[in-house]
């Protein structure tokens, strides 16, 4: 019966370069209402998308928001990634993925940590801490 | 001569067959209709190894391996481990679990949760710090077998009369009962009925199936002509 005490272990930090270091001022845009993005991007600070249009392959450095009644289709690679609206494709995030109430997500997800609000919509795959070996496990 | 002979053999079990029901009978009441809740608890030092079915809610906090349905909740509290297959309407999970789940109406992964299979819910909740890995099913796709399994209590009611005691004489008497061969035992019998539930639903499927095939062939008559 007695539980091993988890052993609060200092984990070695271990920056292979990543990009998502947090620097002062990240850089970070924002899709409004009348706004539109098809294609591929890459980018190295935060990503918002809020009512505005997106298609194609984003690959972010900091973190991603699909803001409340938005479509993305897209696949998706960021730290933090929030989804509050639809999302179409796989998406990936290296350190946690948030669905809100009323996120739609149908796509394969592959996240570190995981947090599922009462009322969202998830179909497809859903991998756990496989890509980063110091996950806490 | 053979027709006395006849008589006696056929007297002896008519005889015998009418004691075993009514002791059967008398535990569970003339209405099986869920309305009074029974619920089930399988304390952490509890061990199932099999197939079990429940008419109410179950709680485990110890070892299952195999396959658990639930008509009502299902709890897999901190310590348990579990790995079955998981049905019930609403499904918490605290513990560690390997298996399939379907969730009629809400599967709740708590934060010290821990679950890997495919999941076929209504709703689903997962909080920060769970594991989760598996193929998440919801909406459309949760909906058939989430009608499947409503139909399987009313069909095989009848028969799971027998089992549900069983179960739940063996659930209550290892509750106060610590020691851990002594659950054992009982688990022999808890498997002998599981065969008569199965038996029991194996009859709706194919129904199903029937009724999918009358309903294909007049599709393909118009396609061909």
């Amino acid at each position: 019966m007695d539980t091993q005490e988890a052993v609060a272990e200092s984990t070695p930090v271990e920056n292979d370069g990543q990009p998502d270091a947090k620097r002062d001022g990240q850089k970070r845009f924002t899709l409004g209402p009348n706004d539109s993005l098809e294609g591929k991007l890459t980018y190295g600070g935060h990503m918002t998308v809020d009512g505005g249009r997106a298609e194609g392959e984003f690959r972010v450095g900091g973190n991603i928001e699909i803001g409340n009644g938005t479509v993305v289709k897209a696949l998706l690679e960021g730290s933090n990634v929030t989804i509050k609206g639809e999302l179409e494709g796989r998406l990936t995030a290296r350190d946690k993925l948030f669905l809100g109430k009323s996120a739609k997500v149908s796509g394969d997800v592959q996240t570190r940590r995981l947090q599922i609000e009462d009322g969202a919509s998830l179909n497809g795959y859903v991998r756990m801490g496989d890509f980063e070996q110091q996950a806490g496990s | 001569m053979a027709t006395s002979g006849w008589a006696t053999l056929s007297s002896r079990p008519v005889a015998r067959r009418p004691t075993p029901p009514p002791a059967a009978e008398p535990p569970r009441e003339s209405s099986p209709t869920p309305n009074q809740p029974n619920s089930v608890t399988l304390g952490p030092r509890d061990r199932v190894i099999g197939q079990i079915y429940i008419e109410g809610d179950l709680r485990v906090s110890g070892t299952v391996e195999g396959e658990i349905e639930v008509s009502g909740d299902l709890e897999i509290e901190d310590m348990a481990k579990v790995k079955a297959s998981l049905a019930g309407r609403d499904v918490s999970i605290r513990g560690q679990v390997n298996g399939a789940i379907v969730a009629r109406k809400r599967l709740i992964v708590a934060r010290s949760g821990s679950l890997i299979g495919d999941v076929h819910v209504a709703r689903l909740v997962i909080q920060d710090g769970a594991t989760f890995s598996g193929k998440v099913s919801m909406g459309a796709a949760a909906q058939a077998p989430a009608k499947a399994t409503e139909t399987k209590p009313v069909v095989p009611e009848p028969k799971p009369v027998v089992p549900t005691p069983g179960v739940e004489a063996v659930a209550q008497s290892s509750g106060p009962i610590v020691p851990g061969p002594i659950v054992q035992a009982p688990i022999n019998a808890t498997m002998a009925p599981s065969p008569a539930a199965k038996a029991a639903i194996v009859p709706v499927r194919t129904d199903r199936k029937a009724t999918k095939k009358d309903a294909l062939p007049p599709k393909d008559k118009p396609k061909r002509r």
